[in-house]
């Protein structure tokens, strides 16, 4: 650190170690700006610190979470279920298989078609909107229309005999092998948008003189793309990264309204399974120590993902 | 008995009781929601039905909209001065909305309860409703015990507080057929396998599916694992729940076999996992692609030329001409002979919040719909619940069924053999053991689990909780 520059902030020079140069920084004035930040702090602490230190008290509880019913305090009890519990770790398994998929499938188109989209093609804002568009239609109004086509009889099936391939055909909501895929499917087709949206702003920001001298150099479109577009893109992969995951943790609405979690926790995703847990199981508390675990594997999840992704960038 | 009309002097009598229980009360409690007689008086009121005034909101899973409309028209020919706005609340999240809200006299000053563990647990929200007791002791006397279905004392009751004034059971056990559409195949009802079988390779050569069931929404799994539990040995079901029979008892094991056996011999519809009851299956059956369903005694409505209509418009029947739905028996999976019996408990009682503040509306409210003879009549003419008060039955004759000839006879033995059932549905099943048929039920039909893990897990569930 002490080798770091010194930086300006707000034109007044500033130390290595971020200080006013020139100026000590005695506690008295430290605390005398602490009026200025306290309704922030009171804010912070009461919306979210609070709210999750409450949600570890409760994890301890056995509870129905009726405000009026008595608790009975069980210490780490929860924990303990939670770690012999086998629909846990399947929601876990699935939430990675599923971060995996659905991540790098939406990468990929996400990624492809923010460069097509910068080359000049015809209609080319038409074809931005339509892959805009599932980003901003409500989960709830599609789940209907995904479960009807995904039906014995629905129009996939229907697909699928019409071009002779009626031997796939099936319920594809019924059977835990092809429930997940059409859950992923549905996932990806409602956020390759943003994914393509982040590309493109990041692609807009590409210096024109580094891809001429790659055209120069002889690269092809493809060769420019590998070695020069996507190693420049790693910040916004690295934040997309981050964001799949705690959407991948968070995940909820289309499991939840399209398969309910099954058939048989073939779908079950820790979101799906803590509101289970809460709302029909009637277990508050342990809905709450499934809460605590998806709220520390997000936690470190990103962490990790930030640590990989800064040390990639050192190289 | 039920199915009798009551004479009108002990109706007169009935509003006369609560009247004075209501008016004596509201002396004690000075409560807001009473206020001068009203100007005018509509049929039915008397002085003091019509000074009490209210602003009331009820919250339930059920009924549906119109059948809560009858009801609500029918409290306010005795009690116009006093509103009531019905709102309707998605079963699945009942409990997650409702619990906040009791907390609050801005939440629900009237609302549903159901006993077990399922939504509107009985136990869950006795804290944050008041006593009803004293009120259905004033209304019906101090042996009002013994003039209300029993399903609405005990399984109401938490710690000596009466929570919820029973509206209506509803029973399951039995099916429904569409039988337009057994007409036109010439069909019977099947009453074994062998002619189940038989019946959905006639439908489903003509086009036309066989059973529909929602497997993915287990409650209704549960129904029709108990309707086989029951054609095995009747009342094995409510034994094992309450605790006097080990799941893993050999019957259980035949019964997961039956249960089972539908999925493998093309009785159940390809994915009925993947489908929900309602809506999926309901709109199936109500559109006419399947001919036949498992559902309670609540569909009987069903039966009801307008419900119909409505019902086939929601799943999605354009210019519907209602159909003729009739009540068969399960038929004879085990080969017992034992067909018929069927099973179930209170579908709802109604709750005052102890936050409302406007509890003599809402006790004269609840008290009115499940205690008053008119109120009763209401609740019985909707077809929708068997009522609560002992005495009252369906007036066939002011109903409007599809198909009289054929569903009127049908539909009295169909009411006739609920009341005499003595099995319980969902009132001994913890929310444990729930969890654990939909594991045990789903994991079956989807073949994942063996009937071993599946019972195995069943009765850790009940040895758990001792």
């Amino acid at each position: 650190m002490s080798t770091a520059p010194a930086h300006e902030t707000l034109g007044r020079p500033v130390n290595a170690t971020g200080r006013p140069r020139g100026r000590s920084s005695p506690l008295g004035s430290r605390l005398s700006g602490l009026p200025w930040i306290l309704p922030a702090i009171v804010l912070v602490i009461g919306l979210i610190y609070f709210p999750i230190g409450y949600l570890g008290y409760a994890s301890t509880l056995n509870w129905n979470g009726f405000i009026l019913s008595t608790p009975t305090s069980i210490g780490d009890a929860n924990y303990a279920k939670m770690f012999g519990d086998p629909v846990f770790w399947n929601a876990l398994w699935h939430t990675v298989f599923f971060y995996v998929i659905t991540f790098s499938v939406q990468t990929f188109i996400g990624f492809t078609f923010a460069a097509v989209m910068h080359s000049r093609i015809r209609l080319g804002n038409l074809y931005k909107a339509i892959v805009f568009v599932p980003v901003v239609l409500a989960p709830a109004t599609m789940a209907p229309v995904f479960r009807q086509i995904f039906d014995q009889f629905g129009q996939f099936n229907w697909l699928l005999s019409s071009i002779g391939l009626g031997s796939l055909t099936r319920p594809w909501l019924a059977d835990p092998t092809t429930a997940m895929p059409v859950i992923m499917f549905i996932t990806v087709w409602e956020w390759t948008g943003l994914t393509f949206v982040l590309y493109y702003a990041a692609m807009s920001q590409l210096s024109p003189e580094i891809l001429e001298a790659a055209r120069v150099d002889g690269a092809g479109n493809f060769r420019t793309l590998r070695s020069i577009v996507w190693p420049m893109c790693r910040g916004t992969t690295a934040a997309l990264a981050v964001l799949g995951l705690i959407g991948a943790l968070k995940t909820f609405d289309i499991p939840y309204l399209v398969t309910h979690g099954g058939p048989n926790h073939g779908t079950e995703f820790l979101g799906t399974y803590i509101y289970y847990t809460m709302a029909q199981g009637k277990h508050f508390g342990y809905a709450a120590t499934l809460a605590i675990a998806l709220l520390v594997l997000a936690v470190a999840g990103g962490v990790l993902l930030r640590i990989s992704t800064s040390r990639s960038d050192k190289e | 008995m039920w199915g009798a009309k009551r004479p009108n002097s002990r109706r007169s009598a009935s509003i006369g009781i609560v009247s004075v229980a209501l008016l004596v009360a509201s002396a004690c409690s000075g409560s807001s929601s009473t206020a001068a007689p009203a100007a005018t008086t509509a049929p039915g009121a008397t002085a003091a039905t019509t000074a009490l005034t209210g602003d009331l909101t009820w919250w339930g899973w059920t009924p549906t909209a119109d059948l809560a409309t009858q009801m609500i028209a029918g409290f306010n020919k005795v009690y116009p001065n006093v509103k009531v706005t019905f709102v309707s609340k998605p079963i699945d999240s009942y409990d997650s909305v409702l619990g906040p809200a009791i907390t609050s006299s801005k939440g629900p000053d009237v609302f549903n309860v159901a006993p077990g563990s399922l939504n509107g647990g009985v136990s869950q929200f006795a804290p944050g409703a008041i006593d009803m007791t004293p009120a259905i002791t004033a209304a019906l006397g101090s042996d009002w015990k013994t003039k209300v279905a029993p399903a609405g004392v005990d399984p109401m009751t938490v710690g000596g507080k009466l929570v919820g004034l029973q509206v209506g059971a509803v029973y399951s056990g039995w099916m429904w057929i569409n039988q337009d559409i057994f007409d036109k195949y010439s069909l019977k009802a099947p009453t074994t396998l062998a002619e189940w079988k038989t019946v959905c390779s006639t439908l489903k050569t003509n086009g036309v599916g066989c059973f529909v069931q929602g497997a993915g929404q287990w409650a209704f799994d549960m129904d029709t694992f108990e309707a086989i539990c029951e054609n095995i040995a009747p009342d094995l079901y409510t034994q094992a729940a309450q605790g006097k029979v080990k799941w893993t008892d050999p019957r259980f094991a035949q019964a997961m076999a039956n249960w089972k056996s539908l999925f493998d011999q093309g009785i159940m519809q390809d994915g009925a996992v993947g489908l929900q009851q309602y809506p999926d299956a309901n709109n199936l059956f109500l559109s006419g692609k399947y001919a036949m369903v498992m559902m309670g005694s609540w569909y009987t409505s069903n039966t009801v030329k307008e419900t119909m209509v409505n019902g086939m418009t929601a799943a999605g029947v354009t210019s519907p001409t209602p159909i003729t739905i009739m009540p068969i028996p399960f038929p004879d999976l085990a080969g017992s002979g034992k067909t018929g019996t069927m099973f179930g408990d209170a579908d709802y009682g109604l709750a005052v919040s102890a936050k409302s503040s406007q509890q003599e509306a809402a006790k004269a409210f609840a008290i009115w719909i499940a205690t008053s003879q008119a109120g009763q009549q209401v609740v019985a003419n909707t077809l929708n619940l068997i009522p609560a008060l002992k005495g009252v039955g369906a007036q066939w004759d002011q109903i409007n069924l599809v198909n009289p000839s054929k569903q009127l006879t049908a539909l009295q033995a169909y009411q006739t053999t609920a009341v005499s059932s003595i099995s319980q549905r969902l009132g001994d099943v913890s929310a444990d053991l729930n969890t654990a048929f939909r594991d045990a039920l789903i994991g079956m039909a989807s073949g994942q689990k063996t009937a071993d893990q599946a019972l195995q897990g069943l009765q850790a569930v009940q040895d758990a909780a001792k």
